[in-house]
């Protein structure tokens, strides 16, 4: 689907996610430079910790707002559908996980890897929902 | 309120993996415990205690789309969905307190455990603005 063929409110979640992605980009280079090479202490890490998140929140936040927005039923079921499948899979993968840490068969990880899989579901199922859709246009 | 037919059947399917769920981590944990588990075997048996939590994950699946009572529905969606905002939102601030050293390691479980608390963060929502928190 083209950017022209967008809903408004699909337009509007995806200029917020631009530009938190955006903010993303260069709120956390610095913060990550400052923690390698200077030595803060106190209560700033827990900041500059919180800071790297805040963008992130603020994409799941667009979500939320894009379900509320969106006027037009079927794309609201489509991400519905989408959101729900990624959290399934997700959750899945994350008590698998676990349960391999837990037994020490695997290696603890950072727990920001579960939002990343859950974005990354959320990215495949709209590349196979395109695929699928160009497939079912041409024939 | 009057629960449906489809509720029903989501609570015997809970209970039922619930049920499940225990007997597979207590022999999990009393296996590994007193090193009963062969090496070839380890990752299958780690892994058992988990089928029981997925397959609650597919009863609240089934159980979206049994329930005729759009309204009932819409209300569980809405739980579900602040469930995933309040775990992600967990996950990635306690990843970066990782990041930055500031917080140990959490087992991968406790995302699970976070997505069923935000299911009643869910159920607060919506009562709160509602007036109804659902199931």
């Amino acid at each position: 689907m083209a950017y022209s063929d967008f809903t408004p409110a699909q337009r509007a979640h995806t200029k917020r996610i631009l530009w938190l992605l955006l903010a993303y980009a260069i709120i956390l280079p610095p913060l990550v430079w400052i923690r390698a090479n200077t030595a803060v202490a106190g209560y700033v890490p827990t900041l500059m910790a919180i800071a790297a998140s805040i963008p992130v929140l603020g994409i799941f936040a667009s979500w939320g707002r894009y379900l509320s927005d969106e006027r037009d039923e079927y794309h609201q079921t489509l991400t519905l559908k989408r959101i729900a499948i990624a959290t399934n899979v997700t959750m899945g993968a994350a008590v698998v996980w676990g349960f391999l840490q837990a037994f020490g068969a695997m290696p603890l990880i950072e727990t920001y890897w579960v939002p990343f899989v859950w974005v990354v579901i959320q990215g495949m199922f709209a590349c196979v929902s395109g695929f699928s859709n160009r497939g079912r246009d041409a024939a | 309120m009057p629960r449906s037919a489809a509720w029903a059947r989501y609570n015997w399917r809970v209970v039922w993996l619930s049920l499940l769920y225990a007997a597979f981590l207590i022999a999990a944990v009393y296996g590994f415990k007193h090193e009963l588990v062969p090496a070839a075997l380890k990752y299958p048996v780690a892994v058992l205690p988990a089928l029981p939590i997925i397959g609650i994950f597919f009863a609240i699946g089934r159980y979206l789309v049994e329930e005729q009572d759009e309204y009932i529905r819409m209300l569980m969606v809405r739980q579900t969905l602040w469930a995933t905002g309040f775990t992600l939102s967990c996950a990635t601030i306690w990843g970066f307190l990782e990041s930055f050293d500031l917080v140990g390691h959490a087992d991968g479980y406790y995302v699970v455990i976070a997505w069923f608390f935000g299911l009643g963060v869910g159920a607060m929502v919506n009562r709160l603005t509602l007036g109804d928190g659902g199931c």
